[in-house]
């Protein structure tokens, strides 16, 4: 059979089932049941398709399966959350991150120089140890008299801050400058022992040519104006933007959740999982001890307890919309959908995942990175071999994963409470979502969690509609995988092996 | 070596050991590539000619010994650091990227923005097809189309020496001949080091051949030389010498 002919009977028998699926299950919930539960899986599916599109990714590219992916999602959804009520903790470190930044960015500057040293063999294995150790020591003291748990602390109080009162400032008092500057100094001297680290002096498997390196002195420069920066509005910059209007504050923080992701990401790349591609196996317990470290670290700074974000003015106001236009003038809590009174806020959840997906799908087809990428699932072994360093690109895309998974993470704080397993249950649907969609198609990933959540919802509903346990819409979603898999054994989108 | 004779090889390989794994696959591989000359490896099956195009690439680091290009010792490099340098290479497989158009695999060979461009006439008249088939994904090509795109991949950007594993590999013959001619064009302005089992084309392209048996180059010389001498073809090549009669 021809496979254009395979394919539209495939497209059309799937559209027939789903129309007859919605169909009855329209006359037979009545409208507002069905439209009800069809939301509530929507919302649900948007949700899994956070997390799961940033394990497709980074499965189907380097064959790893990221078990820390749900401890990320939740350390977004911290973060962000953080800035939100109470962005001191980042004011707070702003300044010693930039500074740490400035000195490792200053890498690709003196790599060739480093790299082009003659230094004896024990030397070489050496330097870098040593820098490594320095640079931990250094950063150890510029923290020892940091109360990061102070930054940290105040969150719940902010939420009362206004222009005339700033419970910021007698909360957590700050170093004098005098006192303060020390710490990014150090940090910048951290930064740049990691730089000599990372740039292997005298190792000859790269070549780095001598070329300007002023190009390069851009973005160390630009860091170190920002820590500056950094270090005189850090007093003053948290109570302005407590009074910045909620929904611009609730948009800088997704916008910093999604940061924080990034340089996360890449730098758990890097240090952690880089070393370990030969053992593919070890990656798996790396990850897995990874999440329970992040889920310990939040405990620490945030207490084992759980907060519920307010939702952001933009999704608050009183009242009930009568439509989206109506909302989109109000800005109310609650919409008004074929009689059914639905909370906005998830209807900005459901916006978020689609949005997200349109993003991958232009990322994958119309940039190069996203060349380099499909190219790399198939043979990562060719792309180096056209000149393109394949190791960048991973650690690249392991960094859009994890910064996927924190935008998810803060998208869903405002509805579901935020505590240190917030991330967990997703995790274990996003892993069921990307194999039910085959490993490493995004397209799959999306129609996956989409099954996945209408199951959830639906299945909620008839247990409840039949007083069953509701661990039978819990269990729904892995029946469907069983199912899925006993017909295709790689999943809906998967290759065949 | 004297000034004068590296100056001339564009490529010089000197006693690389390559391990795979546990296997010692080469043991001692020498090849020397003069400037803008096609260089035939021949050997049998499992020999190692593949692993030392892998090895010069850097995709399976030798262990021990040189390798010289253009000047520049690259061996224990990394083989997107070498590649860059103006290396181009085919794989035996042809590793067509099957989820790329054909345009997306020659973009993604690109290593200067439009060098596509620059380079899109002269692919074309070596392999017509290709112009008609632009949009196609790589899956839906047959070999010999698959082929010609592993080989004007190689040729997108600026290289100064092309690898290029057994291009004549399940073609029909009419499109080895038309293979032959590609091959013969680049080599007036590139270089070429080629693998090839079908040994009536090696001959009529290579000016030199390399010999490699069990991981070591046993001879060399120049290739009107080798046709002439059936013992040795006879000795290394083994059931080659049929494709010869025929």
């Amino acid at each position: 059979m021809k496979p254009n002919l395979k394919k539209a009977l495939i497209i059309s028998t799937v559209a027939l089932l789903l129309i007859a699926l919605v169909g009855g299950g329209w006359r037979y919930l009545g409208t507002k049941t069905f439209v009800r539960t069809t939301l509530s899986g929507l919302t649900l599916g948007s949700l899994f398709f956070m997390v799961a599109a940033g394990l497709t990714l980074i499965f189907g590219l380097m064959d790893v399966l990221n078990f820390a992916h749900g401890a990320m999602f939740m350390l977004g959804g911290y973060i962000g959350w953080q800035t939100y009520t109470n962005p001191t903790f980042i004011f707070g470190l702003a300044p010693s991150f930039f500074a740490f930044a400035t000195g490792v960015l200053i890498l690709p500057a003196i790599k060739s120089y480093l790299i082009n040293l003659t230094i004896g063999e024990k030397l070489q294995k050496a330097i870098p140890r040593i820098a490594y150790v320095l640079a931990t020591l250094l950063a150890l003291i510029a923290f020892l008299k940091l109360n990061i748990l102070d930054l940290a602390d105040t969150a719940m109080v902010a939420i009362t801050t206004t222009a005339t009162s700033n419970p910021l400032m007698e909360l957590s008092a700050q170093e004098p400058l005098s006192v303060y500057w020390f710490r990014p100094l150090l940090l910048l001297i951290s930064g740049l022992l990691v730089a000599v680290a990372l740039a292997k002096p005298g190792d000859k498997t790269e070549f780095a040519p001598k070329e300007n390196i002023l190009p390069k002195l851009i973005l160390p420069v630009f860091m170190l104006v920002a820590t500056i920066i950094f270090v005189f509005v850090r007093e003053s910059a948290p109570q302005a933007i407590l009074l910045m209007d909620g929904t611009w504050r609730f948009f800088l923080s997704l916008l910093l959740a999604i940061g924080f992701g990034f340089i996360f990401g890449a730098v758990i790349e890097i240090t952690l999982i880089r070393p370990l591609y030969v053992r593919s196996f070890f990656i798996v317990l790396l990850t897995l001890g990874l999440s329970f470290v992040i889920r310990e670290v939040v405990q620490l700074l945030w207490d084992p307890l759980a907060y519920q974000m307010v939702r952001p003015p933009l999704f608050n106001q009183p009242g009930k919309a009568a439509n989206l236009w109506d909302w989109f003038q109000n800005h109310n809590s609650t919409l008004d959908i074929f009689g059914v009174t639905f909370p906005s806020y998830r209807l900005f959840i459901i916006a978020l995942g689609i949005l997200m997906f349109i993003f991958i799908t232009i990322l994958m087809n119309k940039s190069r990175l996203g060349m380099i990428i499909r190219a790399g699932v198939q043979d990562p072994e060719m792309v180096e071999a056209l000149g393109i360093n394949v190791r960048q690109v991973f650690t690249f895309v392991f960094a859009i994963g994890v910064a996927l998974a924190a935008l998810g993470g803060i998208g869903a704080a405002p509805f579901i409470p935020i505590q240190p397993l917030m991330g967990d249950q997703f995790q274990m649907q996003g892993f069921i979502t990307v194999v039910i969609g085959g490993m490493g198609s995004y397209i799959g990933a999306f129609i996956g969690a989409f099954i996945l959540g209408m199951a959830r919802a639906f299945g909620d509903y008839f247990a409840l509609k039949f007083s069953l346990s509701p661990a039978i819409a819990e269990a729904s979603t892995v029946i469907i995988m069983i199912i899925v898999l006993t017909i295709r054994p790689s999943g809906l989108f998967g290759k065949k092996e | 070596m004297s000034d004068n004779k590296s100056t001339q090889d564009l490529l010089v390989v000197d006693q690389i050991q390559t391990y795979i794994g546990q296997f010692h696959i080469l043991e001692g591989v020498s090849l020397k590539v003069p400037k803008e000359s096609i260089t035939v490896m021949l050997g049998r099956n499992g020999a190692g000619k593949t692993t030392t195009l892998k090895s010069i690439l850097g995709l399976t680091p030798p262990q021990e010994g040189r390798v010289i290009f253009d000047g520049t010792e690259i061996q224990g490099k990394r083989a997107f650091n070498i590649a860059n340098l103006g290396i181009g290479y085919v794989p035996e497989n042809r590793a067509i990227f099957r989820a790329l158009t054909v345009m997306e695999n020659l973009k993604l060979a690109e290593r200067k923005r439009g060098d596509l461009n620059r380079k899109a006439d002269f692919i074309f008249n070596l392999f017509p097809d290709l112009k008609r088939l632009y949009k196609l994904p790589g899956n839906h090509l047959s070999g010999g189309q698959q082929q010609m795109l592993a080989v004007a991949r190689a040729l997108v950007p600026d290289n100064k020496l092309l690898l290029i594993d057994e291009p004549s590999e399940g073609l029909a013959p009419i499109l080895i001949q038309q293979m032959m001619e590609a091959i013969r064009t680049l080599s007036t302005t590139t270089t070429v080091l080629l693998v090839e089992q079908n040994f009536i084309m090696a001959s009529q392209l290579a000016q030199r051949y390399y010999i490699i048996d069990d991981g070591k180059s046993v001879r060399e010389g120049k290739m009107s030389d080798l046709v002439k001498d059936e013992k040795l073809i006879h000795r290394y090549l083994g059931a080659s010498i049929k494709s010869i009669k025929r």
